[in-house]
């Protein structure tokens, strides 16, 4: 290479560093393995302009929530404007602006980190639920890549009782490079757990149990031992020597949903759309605090208001947020279970998304459908709190340029924001994803 | 080229095919279509391993445990609360459920294990309930078909009375196993007969023959099937 074309190179990679306000490499916070991870699905595809990219005026396409299209009654934080409309929560303490839909979280405001304009190029949720959870759309019925759950598991659970509790959440197990200990527990209920590891003494009892387990983790282990494809005997053998701790402990009574409710009577069990689901927030918390799970994923839904339905979707929202909210407030008030001095608040991270948000417009029933537009909210110390990224462009609700990439100037996708997830833990993303960049701006 | 008279009859021809009466289709009786060659098409994807679908292991018990249809299995083992209903276990024994749109698993765990390993628990005592106890004939009997010696049980009648239980649910002679299988089952079955050597609901040979059952349906050989 000549003089002039080597300084030219060098000179432009320079500038490209220069103006990058992210870099493609991963950001090395620190590997801990006493973290834990919140991560759910806000099922159905959500009206970001109720909460985190609040709309309020009629411009372009966007027709905002109004008294017409939304009941108000119930929503703490309605504010009627001047145009029928609701007035935009603008904290002077925080960057970040809300709609009403925000309910009980607005409190923790300053905790939060909010993605806007997640560019989704796609409004099917069988799609769109796997871009949002593995940064990949699915290749013909197939879901290419682990689920964001899953990889964190694989990464920070291998010693933990249950690594990744998956409770009706799109949990995928793929890849060449993970461990038999991240396959999700996947569940559509907490009870089915309960009554999973629930056993009748009447013939054989704990003992027993453990006695059988111990032989068949054997014999696993000596068929693994001379098998030429071994993984599927260690895999088994892994599962069968974590069962005696599974059925010999209280799991079956402290797991259960009325002792789990009369334990967390915070919860707002009773609600129209989240009271059932609110157990798997209350499983959280316990299980976290029992220090028997390193991720747990659970699907906060009804959300997809496609019609008249559409007028109670702010105060879905409501509920959904103030699920969350609650589940910080008891993170805050309860000790980590092996840190001394530390609240569990400090070592867990709660990641919320969604299928995708709805249209700006209100259709002819009366509801909002799919939209390919999507925004994201992440509430961890890893993160820098009052703060959102990426944008929408005010007409038409659809992502815009966020800023540079290595690929160029584009909208943010799915796959930054996990990234930029597991950038924050020091898990190198390129292990798992095929696209995706650390957005180190949001980044503590 | 078509003369102008060919034309002109042509044209005639067609007028008077469009006023003649339609054409009518009769009704008749169905006849069943012919039959075709029929072969299965396995288009599964092979690039990875994968699990065996749990509807394999399902039917595996229900046929192990007396050809009983799936709904005789729950009500036989919800008794004395060692099972449910089927409802309640589709996630966790790796079966989708369209209702909350959960996909099949397409890995094992532990969840998985625990539930068929309640499962197996539940028909094994149910069949030492049956064959052992009611004690019919050995060809009516559904998994243990060899009579209980009197006296302790040595390893020498252990080894054969074990062979019939792992041609049953491994589908092969306990002698061509690994040459320490039937000594390390043994172990089980006395150590968990001297831990009921107080009593309880069965006897403690019973009751040890009802943990050698649900270990061998659990089982990593039965498992990867």
């Amino acid at each position: 290479m000549k003089r002039r074309a080597a300084l030219q190179l060098l000179g432009a990679g320079a500038a490209a560093l220069a103006t990058r306000p992210w870099s493609p490499l991963w950001a090395g916070a620190g590997t801990s393995s006493d973290d834990f991870f919140i991560f759910i699905h806000a099922a159905g595809g959500w009206d970001v302009t109720l909460w985190a990219d609040p709309r309020n005026e009629t411009k372009g396409l966007v027709v905002p929530a109004s008294k017409t299209n939304t009941d108000v009654g119930q929503l703490g934080h309605w504010t009627d404007a001047a145009n029928g409309s609701f007035e935009i929560l603008a904290p002077g303490d925080s960057a970040l602006r809300f709609g009403p839909g925000i309910g009980n979280l607005f409190d923790h405001r300053n905790r939060l980190t909010i993605f806007n304009g997640i560019a989704m190029n796609s409004v099917s949720h069988e799609d769109a639920v796997v871009y949002s959870l593995t940064g990949r759309h699915r290749t013909g019925g197939s879901v290419p890549a682990a689920s964001i759950d899953v990889v964190v598991a694989n990464e920070l659970g291998r010693n933990q009782l249950m690594p990744d509790v998956a409770i009706k959440f799109g949990s995928h197990y793929v890849g060449d490079n993970l461990g038999a200990h991240a396959i999700p527990l996947r569940v559509t209920s907490v009870e089915e757990i309960t009554r999973s590891f629930a056993r009748s003494d009447v013939v054989l009892d704990g003992a027993d149990r453990s006695r059988i387990t111990a032989l068949l983790t054997d014999e696993a282990r000596q068929l693994a031992g001379g098998s030429t494809h071994p993984e599927p005997y260690q895999q088994l053998a892994v599962q069968h020597a974590a069962l005696p701790r599974l059925l010999g402990g209280d799991l079956g009574t402290a797991f259960d949903a009325r002792q789990l409710q009369a334990a967390y009577p915070q919860f707002n069990y009773k609600s129209v759309v989240q009271g059932n689901l609110a157990v798997s927030a209350a499983f959280a918390v316990e299980a976290i605090k029992r220090n028997f799970v390193r991720c747990v994923s659970f699907n906060l839904g009804g959300l997809d208001t496609h019609g008249a339905n559409y007028r109670q979707h702010a105060h879905t929202l409501q509920e959904l947020f103030g699920t969350v909210a609650i589940m910080l407030q008891l993170l805050d008030a309860t000790p980590h279970p092996t840190r001394r001095a530390t609240r569990l608040s400090e070592r867990t991270h709660i990641v919320v998304l969604s299928d995708f948000c709805r249209t700006p417009q209100i259709n002819m029933l009366g509801g909002r459908d799919h939209y390919p537009n999507n925004s994201a909210l992440v509430i961890s110390p890893r993160f820098r709190g009052g703060r959102s990224f990426g944008r929408t462009d005010d007409e038409q609700l659809l992502p815009v340029e966020a800023g540079r990439f290595t690929d160029g100037r584009r909208a943010i996708t799915p796959a930054d924001v996990l990234a930029t997830f597991l950038g924050a833990f020091a898990i190198d993303p390129r292990r798992y994803m095929r696209d995706g960049e650390i957005i180190r701006d949001v980044l503590v | 080229m078509i003369g102008e008279a060919a034309l002109v009859g042509l044209v005639g021809l067609v007028g008077l095919g469009g006023c003649g009466r339609p054409d009518v289709v009769e009704p008749s009786a169905p006849a069943p279509l012919p039959a075709h060659h029929a072969f299965t098409l396995d288009a599964t994807p092979k690039q990875h391993r994968r699990m065996v679908p749990p509807e394999a292991f399902l039917r595996a018990y229900l046929q192990w445990f007396g050809g009983l249809a799936p709904l005789e299995v729950q009500r036989r083992a919800k008794v004395d609360g060692l099972f449910d209903t089927w409802k309640d276990y589709l996630a966790a024994l790796g079966l989708p459920d369209y209702q909350v749109d959960t996909p099949r698993m397409t890995e094992s765990n532990t969840i998985m294990l625990a539930t068929l390993g309640r499962l197996a628990e539940a028909l094994c005592v149910r069949a030492v309930e049956h064959d052992l106890v009611a004690h019919p004939p050995i060809d009516q009997r559904a998994i243990f078909a060899f009579d209980e010696p009197d006296g302790d049980l040595t390893l020498a009648a252990f080894t054969p009375r074990f062979d019939v239980l792992h041609r049953t649910f491994l589908s092969y002679p306990a002698a061509l196993a690994p040459a320490d299988r039937a000594a390390r089952f043994y172990a089980l079955f006395r150590e968990v007969a001297s831990h009921h050597a107080g009593g309880g609901a069965l006897t403690p040979a019973r009751t040890a023959w009802a943990a050698i059952c649900t270990a061998l349906v659990q089982h990593p050989e039965t498992e990867l099937y």
